[in-house]
């Protein structure tokens, strides 16, 4: 399983755009991570989705937050009990 | 007073509603999030968690501009000065893109 979960951080950093991808669980513990994002972001990306997830009524959707600065796009959504963030700058 | 509260959100054109919040609370607001404490209070949560992330090595602030992108919503948040700027519009996204 968590091979599973490495071929798809290794896939996600094969698009050119991906500098940064990192897996966390609801509680901010890294399940995995490559390029710029380590396991010091896995806090506040878990966070940051779980207080979005405030912001709808239907319980059933998923927030997509985008942090855009000037090194790219940083996009955070959960699936379910794992949260993903990708790094993306402008290709 | 009010007008230049606002700087200018009552004039985007797709907007369904915005706020302008302080630490103080809400200084501004209309349409849809008109006296929303609750969205408000959501929003400064997100920017204060949003403040701590940063990318090694990057000394700029870590966002300009954070965008909540819902199913029916999207929320767009801007910081200048020691305000906090939320424009609420509808969501007009077409096709989900496949990454």
């Amino acid at each position: 399983m968590e091979s599973t979960l490495e071929q798809h951080l290794d896939d996600t950093m094969k698009n050119p755009a991906v500098v940064g991808v990192l897996c966390t669980d609801h509680q901010g513990h890294n399940l995995g991570c490559r390029g710029s994002l380590s396991d010091e972001h896995g806090g506040v990306v878990s966070v940051l989705a779980k207080q979005a997830a405030a912001l709808s009524k239907d319980p059933t959707d998923s927030p997509t937050v985008c942090l855009e600065s000037e090194s790219g796009n940083i996009l955070v959504r959960s699936h379910g009990t794992i949260t993903i963030a990708v790094h993306k700058i402008a290709s | 007073m009010t007008a230049s509260l606002t700087a200018g959100l009552d004039r985007i054109q797709d907007q369904i509603g915005y706020l302008v919040i302080s630490e103080e609370g809400v200084l501004a607001s209309a349409g849809e999030l008109e006296n929303d404490e609750v969205t408000a209070g959501v929003m400064m949560q997100m920017v204060r968690t949003a403040s701590r992330f940063r990318l090694s090595g990057a000394a700029e602030p870590p966002f300009k501009r954070m965008s909540v992108i819902l199913e029916d919503f999207v929320y767009t948040v801007t910081v200048s000065g020691q305000k906090v700027f939320v424009v609420k519009r509808q969501n007009n996204q077409q096709e989900p893109i496949s990454v």
